[in-house]
C-alpha cells in the first residue's frame, strides 16, 4: 500500500496534460475577458458549456472504445453505421443542450438580472457547432488511431478530450460572438 | 466457442428491449458480464443506435448543465471582481476541468471497488479507501498549486500587479476550493454509491455525472464565498 504507486503516478500524469488545455483555454479567456465574460449572462453559460464538450466526446470515446474491445466496431470501420449513428447522436445532443443552455442563462439574466439579451441564446448553438464539427471527428480519429496502436484509449481520451475540448470550445465562443 | 457465439449472434438480432431474458440466461450459462451483453444488445443490427443515445444521454446532460449553470449563477453575482483577478480567470477552466475529472476517478474507482467485493462494510473506514483519498487530495493539491503559480507567473508577465498579498489570496483560495470540493466528491460518492450498491444497481451511470456537474457546480460556489471574502 505504498502512498506513491501506480496509481498516483497515472493520476498524476494525466492532470499534467490535462491542465494545460486549461491553462490555455484560461489565457484565452482572460485575453478576451471583455468580448467573452463581460456579456450578462455568459458566467452562467460558461461551465455548463465547458463541461458539455467533455460529457459528450468523452462518452463518444469511451463508447466507440468499448465497441472496439468487443469487437462490434472493426478497427478499419471508421465509416461503419454504428460510427455514423454515434456521430449524428452526438452532434444532435450538443445542439440541443447548448439550446437549453441558452435559454436557461437568457432566463437567469431576465428573472434574476432583469436584462434580456436573445444573442445569449444563439451564441452557444453557433459555438457548439462550430467546436464539435472538429472536436467530434478528432475525438473519432484519435480513439481509431490509440486502439490501431495498441493502446486502451479509455485511459488516454479523457484527458485527450479535455484539453482539446477546453481549446476548441473558447476559440468556437469566440468565432460565434464574432458571427453574431 | 461455436455456441457462445451462436448465442451472441441471437442477442445482437433481438429488438430493443429492456431485460430481455436471454441476457440473463447468457450470462449465466457462458458468465460474459451482463455490461458486454447489453453493449452487443443495444448496438446490434436490430436497435436504433441514434435512438439509443439521445434517449439514453439527453436527461442527465440537461440535469448536468442546469447543475453547472446555477454555479455560475453565484459567480455571475461577483462577476466585475472576478474579472479584474486576472490569476483566477486563468484558473477558471483548468479548475473546472480539474475537480470534474477527480468525480469521475473517484465515482469509478469507488465503484470498481464494490463490484470487485473489496468493500463490505462502511466504506468511510475502508483502508484503500482512505489511502486513495488522500492521494487524490495530494495529487490534487499538487496540481492545483502548480496551475495557480503558472496562472500567476502568466498575468505578472502581462502586466497583473500581483502583491504578496494577492498571490497569498489566490493560492489560499485554490486549496481551500480544492480541499473542500474533493472531500465533498468524497462523501457524496461513498454514500450514494454505497446505497446503489445495496439495491443492486451499478453506481457508474448515477455517480459519475452527478459527481462531475455537482464539482462545477460546487466550484462556483465556493469561488463566489471565497472571493467575496477575501476581495
Amino acid at each position: 500500500m505504498a502512498f506513491l504507486d501506480t496509481s498516483f503516478r497515472e493520476i498524476f500524469a494525466a492532470q499534467m496534460v490535462s491542465i494545460f488545455g486549461g491553462l490555455i483555454a484560461g489565457i484565452l479567456l482572460a485575453v478576451y475577458t471583455d468580448k467573452i465574460l463581460l456579456i450578462p449572462g455568459m458566467l452562467i453559460l460558461l461551465p455548463g458549456f465547458l463541461e458539455m464538450r467533455g460529457n459528450i466526446s468523452g462518452t463518444l470515446a469511451s463508447r466507440i472504445s468499448s465497441g472496439l474491445f468487443l469487437g462490434m466496431i472493426k478497427p478499419s470501420g471508421i465509416k461503419s453505421g454504428v460510427i455514423r449513428a454515434n456521430m449524428l447522436a452526438s452532434f444532435l445532443l450538443v445542439i440541443v443542450v447548448s439550446f437549453a443552455l441558452g435559454i436557461l442563462a437568457s432566463l437567469f439574466n431576465y428573472f434574476v438580472f432583469d436584462v434580456f439579451i436573445a444573442k445569449i441564446i444563439f451564441i452557444p448553438v453557433i459555438a457548439v457547432i462550430i467546436a464539435n464539427s472538429v472536436e467530434i471527428p478528432l475525438t473519432l480519429f484519435a480513439t481509431f488511431y490509440i486502439y490501431r496502436k495498441g493502446h486502451d484509449p479509455n485511459n488516454i481520451m479523457g484527458p485527450f478530450v479535455t484539453s482539446t475540448g477546453d481549446i476548441t470550445s473558447i476559440l468556437s465562443l469566440l468565432a460565434a460572438l464574432w458571427l453574431v | 466457442m461455436k455456441d457462445i457465439i451462436t448465442h451472441l449472434e441471437k442477442i445482437r438480432k433481438l429488438e430493443r428491449k429492456r431485460l430481455h431474458p436471454l441476457i440473463h440466461e447468457v450470462h449465466k450459462k457462458h458468465k460474459i458480464s451482463k455490461k458486454t451483453l447489453l453493449y452487443v444488445k443495444e448496438y446490434g443490427p436490430h436497435s436504433h443506435a441514434l435512438r439509443t443515445i439521445i434517449r439514453e444521454s439527453i436527461k442527465i446532460l440537461l440535469l448536468a448543465s442546469l447543475i453547472s449553470s446555477f454555479g455560475g449563477l453565484a459567480l455571475e453575482h461577483v462577476k466585475l471582481v472576478f474579472v479584474s483577478i486576472l490569476p483566477l480567470v486563468i484558473l477558471l477552466p483548468t479548475l473546472n476541468d480539474m475537480l470534474g475529472d477527480y468525480g469521475t476517478i473517484i465515482s469509478s474507482r469507488f465503484s470498481t471497488m464494490l463490484h470487485e467485493g473489496k468493500i463490505k462494510s462502511d466504506p468511510s473506514k475502508n483502508k484503500e479507501m482512505i489511502k486513495m483519498y488522500k492521494q487524490i487530495l495530494a495529487v490534487a493539491m499538487l496540481t492545483g498549486i502548480f496551475s495557480a503559480s503558472i496562472a500567476l507567473l502568466i498575468s505578472t508577465h502581462s502586466g497583473y500587479e500581483a502583491t504578496p498579498e494577492i498571490i497569498l489570496k489566490i493560492l489560499l483560495i485554490i486549496a481551500a476550493d480544492i480541499i473542500i470540493i474533493v472531500s465533498l466528491l468524497f462523501l457524496i460518492a461513498v454514500n450514494v454509491g454505497w446505497r446503489m450498491h445495496k439495491k443492486e444497481e451499478d453506481p457508474n451511470n448515477f455517480l459519475i455525472p452527478i459527481t462531475t456537474s455537482l464539482a462545477d457546480f460546487g466550484n462556483m460556489v465556493i469561488l463566489f464565498v471565497l472571493i467575496s471574502m477575501f476581495f
